[in-house]
């Protein structure tokens, strides 16, 4: 068991984790964060996908270890109280979400995205999506979703 | 004080915010694994690796000896404690005259395994590692035996047979009339034949199974991902010794799509329960992904020799088709009637075709089984149909579009009584064709056409117009309303939300009568204690369970002018009820909803709704769909999509373009490039989204989704019609009949209808070059 230190949604915390343990196994388990989900085996579907130092990445392929000392944001540190992110948000006014289960992934990477890229081309939204699986919507309207919070976000800077 | 306007805004036939989705989109869901009581524990099955053996010996003595393992059960310890297979209602039979042919579906194998996958035994661990460790030491020796995995080769002579029955024949079904459908064709202008496959999917929810089992207070708690808690409390309470109906609770939590595939009891459910039961500990199983493709019901797996017969002026005269239906090693009754009943109520669809000769055969195999998969029957059928017309319209020279048009159901025969007794109370039918051609801009496609061969792109163009069967033949739903003195109002229902805002519908219906604010409207499903009933599927829910919210609103509103009338010491007949409050006309006496409920005994004011639609649903609609091929690779790109759909009264416009639109894109996965493959020895080759090719986010996003709401449903309340499944039914022949139109332009001509499902770039790219797969049938 190492005792580890990170930064997960703006605060400091420790936590203990085995070698062999995976970033989603710690978040979902000790630390109760289940808003990140499992959906595959094989690293697929995107459904566990967080940001590490602001990029997206799948936790369920990092081992909890790797995030000593670095910054990890899931999708329960995106609102501030009760103000939604912007991607949130845009998620609810497009329908971009059914069942829900692939939605925190889905919001991260896009969050992910806009972080680096706040104009992104509509290719950009896709190829940045292409690792997150949804069986509901058929992605329309979260493609639509990214590119209105895009908007909303790039609005807000001006 | 503004209902009304407020009504305008949130009621039904307005979008609005779902409901659901500021818990979903912060990671604040219930799905069934965010739920971890103290003390849980963890299962793990060990899963048989052989397609087909006999079970020689299961060694669990050093996995009950290592750390951690609370338990390790075998079908042998299940059977000793009375644990009962699966039960299968007789509601099919054999050609024999032999109930449906089935080897008995256990929660652990005993004996024998069938397909690769099938749960053999269970470790119960402290931790999910110790689970799995353990797992890894149960010993199994197998004796393996032949396997089968395609329905024509179980039913060769010699074949490894599945069950006690002579062959692998599970059950069959004819429908219509021989000997008048061979009169038709020999008398017919023209024949047209096909082989066409529908190919095993997977539904692929993107969160798998999962259940936790825990004991208290002499009830059993059973918390999973499920679309019939009812159907799975009953199936514990006949499988598990010593329970009952009543000492079984079954809670569903958010459930992360559903797609029919989590409609039954899955062995697994038994399982876990059991280990509950013996263990008094909370005991959890979570199915890995690769589980769900191994175990979890498979859609489809169709093949099928298809025919039909016209006259010179292009009027279909009859139908006459012969399909097997590989339903896997253990089916279910729904598995069988999918393919045997539910697939013939449509197959002659919007058209007047007098004479059908449907003979189905329903086959067992080394397979999982097949069970429900949105649309169930339905698409398989559609899909049969439409690819025959436009292979008709190819041998007639005629334009596809025509030729359906001089085939539908003309809007002067309804009541329509189709050749399987389905009765259709209303359709409009060319009316939808002629705005799916008009939003498709089916005129303008030749320029498209030059234009994609301009950019060295075969561009192709497909139709689907068609109806299909809803309400799952489950047509009664019980809703209750409780008005509470905490303010607010909730709806409790026995149908289940799944991911497609279902709540947020029935908040809207109750919002027209209440008149409340939506906030004030909370929604109750998936708890057996508290509703009972057949759950979601067959896209039923809206039209059944929304009639009952309406009916139980109206009986509330209706019993609280009573009660305001004693508090407000005033005849009932002079109250009058306004967005939230009561009052006596022409006076300014008067007492909230609320607060009336607070006056209560109970403090709160319960009633009782029920409604009970007439018959099925019929919606229905045109889809066109355009395909560009790339020469080179085959490559298949979906580039336009117009719909216009007939789905009756529309209550949530949004929910129900986005029903429409996500079906459509599974329809397309199937057309396109979703398949379930087992190798010839019953190995599953397709068990991961690295080899199961679900669509992406690359495929097609431009969609034009219509709506017409000038025919509503005659049979039920709320005049809808169900909406959950039509996208997936119109998607797949749209796509299909587009791409064998480009590869006919190409130069294939009529070959091209021999291209089979799904239409990767290497099966296109062969047919560009004239090399299909070898017939079916011989």
């Amino acid at each position: 068991m190492t005792r580890m230190q990170f930064h997960l949604n703006g605060r400091s915390v420790q936590a203990d984790a085995e070698p062999a343990t995976l970033l989603v196994d710690l978040l979902r388990g000790p630390l109760g964060l289940t808003g990140t989900h499992v959906g595959c085996d094989t690293s697929q579907c995107g459904a566990c996908t967080v940001l590490l130092d602001g990029a997206a990445v799948k936790s369920c392929t990092l081992l909890a270890v790797q995030v000593a000392g670095h910054e990890v944001t899931t999708v329960e540190g995106l609102a501030e109280g009760d103000t939604l992110h912007a991607v949130q948000e845009a998620f609810i006014a497009c329908h971009g979400l059914q069942c829900g289960f692939c939605t925190p992934g889905m919001i991260m990477s896009a969050v992910g995205l806009l972080q680096a890229n706040p104009k992104p081309s509509e290719a950009e939204i896709v190829h940045a999506l292409d690792g997150n699986l949804c069986r509901c919507t058929g992605y329309v309207n979260i493609v639509a979703a990214v590119r209105q919070a895009a908007d909303a976000m790039s609005g807000e800077r001006a | 004080m503004n209902a009304p306007l407020q009504t305008q805004r949130f009621g039904s036939g307005h979008s609005v915010r779902r409901v659901e989705d500021p818990a979903l989109v912060q990671g604040q869901g219930r799905y069934t694994d965010d739920v971890a009581p103290a003390g849980q524990v963890f299962v793990r099955f060990v899963r048989s690796t052989a397609a087909h053996a006999n079970l020689v010996s299961v060694d669990v003595a050093a996995a009950r000896a290592m750390p951690g393992v609370l338990a390790v059960y075998t079908g042998a310890d299940l059977q000793a404690a009375g644990v009962k297979p699966i039960a299968v209602a007789p509601a099919f039979r054999r050609p024999d005259g032999r109930p449906m042919a089935t080897a008995p579906r256990r929660a652990l194998a005993l004996d024998r395994v069938r397909y690769v996958g099938e749960a053999v035994a269970m470790v119960v661990a402290e931790s999910r590692e110790a689970a799995r460790a353990a797992g890894d030491a149960v010993l199994i020796e197998y004796h393996e035996l032949p396997a089968v995995v395609d329905a024509l080769s179980a039913l060769k002579p010699g074949a490894p047979l599945l069950s006690d029955a002579p062959d692998n024949v599970s059950a069959e079904m004819r429908h219509g009339d021989a000997a008048a459908v061979k009169t038709a064709f020999d008398g017919a202008a023209h024949r047209i034949t096909l082989e066409i496959v529908n190919q095993r999917v997977a539904p692929s929810p993107m969160e798998p199974r999962s259940v936790l089992a825990s004991w208290a207070d002499g009830r059993l708690t059973v918390r999973l991902s499920s679309q019939m808690p009812t159907g799975v409390r009953n199936g514990l309470a006949e499988a598990i010794p010593g329970l009952s109906a009543d000492t079984v609770r079954v809670l569903v939590g958010d459930v992360g799509g559903g797609f029919g595939m989590k409609t039954g009891i899955y062995p697994e459910d038994i399982a876990v329960a059991y280990a509950a039961l013996q263990l008094k500990r909370p005991v959890k199983w979570q199915a890995e992904r690769v589980e769900d493709f191994l175990t979890a019901a498979h859609g489809r797996d169709l093949v099928s020799r298809a025919e039909m017969a016209l006259d010179a002026g292009g009027k279909v005269l009859a139908l006459r088709i012969r399909s097997l239906a590989n339903i896997g090693a253990y089916p279910s009754t729904t598995g069988a009637a999918i393919q045997l009943l539910i697939g013939p109520w449509v197959t002659t669809s919007i058209y007047d075709i007098p004479l059908i000769d449907l003979h189905l055969t329903a086959v067992l195999s080394n397979c999982a089984a097949t069970g429900a998969y949105r649309g169930a029957g339905r698409p398989e059928a559609i899909y049969i149909t439409e690819r025959l017309f436009d292979a008709a319209a190819r041998e007639l020279k005629l334009d596809p579009a025509e030729l359906r048009r001089r085939n539908m159901i003309r809007t002067d025969q309804f009541p329509y009584t189709n050749p399987m007794a389905q009765v259709y109370d209303c359709g409009q039918f060319e009316q939808m064709l002629d705005q799916g051609l008009l939003l498709a801009d089916w005129q303008g496609f030749d320029a498209r056409r030059h234009a994609s061969q301009a950019r060295g792109r075969l561009r192709g163009r497909g139709i689907a117009t068609f109806l299909e069967w809803t309400g799952g033949n489950a047509l009664e739903e019980n809703v209750q309303v409780n008005v509470t003195a905490e303010g607010f109002i909730e709806l409790t229902s026995a149908t289940m939300a799944m991911g497609q805002g279902i709540a947020t519908s029935y908040v809207q219906l109750a919002h027209d009568v209440f008149g409340v604010p939506i906030e004030k409207i909370r929604v109750l499903q998936g708890d057996t204690d508290r509703a009972n009933g057949f759950g979601s599927a067959g896209s039923r829910s809206l039209f059944t369970g929304g009639a009952a919210v309406r009916v139980a609103a109206e009986r509330t509103v209706a019993q609280g002018k009573e009660l305001a009338a004693e508090a407000l010491e005033a005849p009932a007949r002079d109250i009058e009820y306004t967005a939230g409050g009561f009052s006596v006309a022409g006076t300014d006496l008067g007492i909230g909803l609320f607060e009336l409920a607070a006056r209560q005994s109970t403090a709160r004011i319960t009633v009782d709704g029920n409604a009970k639609a007439a018959a099925p649903s019929w919606p229905n609609g045109c889809h066109v769909c355009e395909v560009e091929i790339d020469p080179g690779t085959g490559a298949v790109e979906v580039v336009a999509y117009a719909s216009v759909n007939d789905i009756g009264r529309i209550v949530s416009p949004t929910i129900v373009r986005g029903q429409v639109e996500g079906g459509a894109v599974q329809g397309i996965g199937q057309a396109l490039s979703e398949q379930v493959v087992y190798d010839g020895s019953g190995q599953l080759l397709s068990a991961s989204f690295m080899d199961y090719a679900l669509p992406h986010v690359d495929g097609f996003l431009g969609f034009k989704t219509m709506f017409d709401q000038s025919v509503p449903c005659l049979t039920n309340g709320l005049g809808a019609k169900g909406v959950g499944e039509l996208g997936t039914i119109g998607a797949t022949p749209a796509v299909v009949n587009a791409v064998i139109d480009a590869l006919d332009h190409a130069g294939q001509g009529r070959n091209a209808e021999k291209v089979q499902m799904p239409l990767t770039g290497e099966r296109v790219w062969r047919a560009l070059n004239g090399d299909y797969d070898a017939p079916l049938f011989g």
